[in-house]
């Protein structure tokens, strides 16, 4: 269709007409989507390291000192009676028994070489029992039954202990999605006002086409495509600032001796097969959408 | 092939009617002059017949087509089929002679094969042959009209209709675009043509319809512009 060929010509001769207005609009798309892609890599991080921690969490159950003091299997009566209704309490996934000494030389091990060490006697710390659950967010009720019982210190959940982290990674993924929203509006106005002023530009040439009898396709697609191209160009230069936000900053970030553990690395898959895709189809979507409703409702030839 | 039935248009801005009860019936191959003084309605009728507008009361024809109810979006199919130039030539700026001949060719969907070979035609029926790539602005208005023309000939269309067309050109380049509009008309196009200017009028004996504030006040087979102005 010969058609196909003028309506690309004639939107490259839109964006070129008006260069810019034209970069403008694609930054401002780009911005407001790189925002939405470091929104979704947070999210998807907040994903990894939630797998990463609730494998490894347990709910704790510490045992009183007259129950801990020597008792290096669980072989009391009240450790066992305890470990026997642990195990068969619908909640509970496996049990296993972390005995006084044994919680000494993990504690050696963790502070190797630092004062606190000289502070701390094996009597100091408790026999545990560590508590994996069917579902890891049911922790609570496992503190409410157990907490009271003969033989039971306390009870702690330890997925509390890194909800902190997940709630500053979910504010981080929350101020991205804010940004990236407010940032969305600009760019969906600025892309509305362009086509209104490209296509007021061009209202006596349109007017003209359609005495000659050109259909709508000729005289609105090409404003269709200008706003597919900012979309499509906005999602490509958003991703190279992910690509260079991921190499530059995030990589250097995480690195740090002290949260390199704590937190998964980004991935450069995340970026380009995960985040790049949606970014394209979401900037070509919504940019066509919003040069669809502009010339409705703004465009009358 | 074009009928007027009882056509009236009020635009909500004039207190008096732009066309008033108006009922005009042109056949297929005729050459109509339609006259009257600025405001009398020539250019309503026209934009009426083109569906740029649609009339307040009564029924417009162009061929099969009944243009006051066509559906918006089969309004290019009748404009298509319709060749229409104006005193002000309205071609493409930024495009040259020969695109501006080839757009109207292009939205009907005619393929590049045929848009090649209909250009240069249609360039040399009105004698613009070699002037293909010439842009609009480096034209005189003779040559602008004729760019034009062939640009509303080019589909082939069943009617011409010319608004003023030598209203921008000096008498003798007028007399030239008047040759080439009785060629056209005598190869078979209907041509309806809105004018003021009394000496083409005279000079070329045709059927002459008169509008005044809006009414039909004449229509002769074969007519001058008439002594009362």
């Amino acid at each position: 269709m010969n058609g196909l060929a003028f309506v690309w010509r004639e939107a490259l001769a839109g964006l070129r007409r008006n260069v810019t207005m034209s970069v403008a609009m694609m930054l401002t798309t780009a911005i407001s989507l790189g925002m939405l892609g470091a929104g979704l890599l947070a999210v998807r991080t907040i994903d990894r390291t939630q797998d990463l921690y609730y494998s490894q969490l347990a709910v704790q159950v510490a045992l009183d000192e007259p129950t801990s003091a020597g008792d290096p299997d669980c072989s009391s009566p009240v450790c066992a009676g305890l470990r026997g209704q642990l195990q068969g309490d619908p909640l509970v996934a496996g049990v296993t028994y972390e005995s006084r000494e044994q919680a000494y030389q993990r504690f050696l091990r963790i502070y190797a070489g630092q004062s606190i060490l000289q502070l701390v006697r094996p009597q100091s710390l408790p026999a545990t029992l560590r508590v994996t659950l069917e579902d890891p967010t049911r922790g609570d009720a496992l503190v409410a039954g157990y907490s009271t019982r003969p033989g039971v210190r306390n009870v702690v959940d330890q997925r509390r202990l890194v909800e902190d982290l997940f709630t500053f990674l979910g504010s981080v993924r929350n101020a991205a999605f804010g940004l990236a929203s407010v940032q969305a509006l600009a760019a969906l106005l600025l892309i509305s006002n362009t086509i209104q002023v490209s296509a007021f530009t061009r209202r006596t040439e349109v007017g003209i086409m359609r005495l000659v009898g050109a259909t709508r396709w000729y005289t609105q697609v090409p404003f269709l495509i200008e706003a597919v191209i900012t979309g499509v160009v906005g999602a490509v230069l958003a991703t190279v600032g992910l690509v260079l936000g991921k190499l530059f900053f995030i990589d250097r970030l995480l690195s740090g001796r002290l949260i390199s553990n704590a937190i998964p690395a980004v991935g450069m898959s995340d970026v380009l097969l995960f985040v790049a895709p949606l970014l394209l189809v979401i900037g070509a979507a919504i940019a066509t959408a919003t040069g669809y409703v502009t010339l409705r409702l703004y465009v009358r030839n | 092939m074009l009928r007027l039935e009882n056509v009236s248009k009020i635009y909500p801005t004039s207190a008096r009617p732009a066309l008033d009860d108006v009922s005009v019936d042109v056949e297929a191959g005729e050459f109509v002059f339609l006259i009257g003084p600025s405001g009398s309605g020539k250019s309503t009728l026209l934009r009426l017949l083109l569906r740029e507008e649609t009339p307040t009361r009564g029924n417009v024809y162009v061929a099969n087509w009944n243009v006051a109810r066509l559906a918006n979006r089969k309004v290019p199919r009748l404009r298509q089929r319709m060749g229409c130039v104006f005193q002000d030539f309205r071609l493409l700026p930024n495009r040259s002679v020969g695109d501006n001949v080839a757009f109207a060719l292009e939205v009907t969907g005619k393929s590049e094969h045929t848009i090649r070979a209909v250009v240069p035609e249609m360039l040399e029926l009105v004698d613009l042959t070699g002037k293909a790539d010439r842009m609009p602005a480096e034209l005189s208005g003779g040559e602008a009209q004729r760019v034009a023309i062939a640009r509303a000939l080019a589909n082939r269309p069943l009617v011409l209709l010319a608004d003023e067309p030598t209203g921008n050109l000096d008498p003798e380049t007028s007399d030239d675009i008047m040759l080439l509009l009785d060629r056209i008309n005598r190869a078979g196009t209907t041509v309806l043509m809105a004018t003021h200017d009394r000496q083409i009028v005279d000079a070329m004996r045709r059927r002459v319809v008169e509008l005044h504030l809006g009414r039909l006040a004449r229509d002769d087979a074969r007519g001058v512009y008439g002594a009362r102005r």
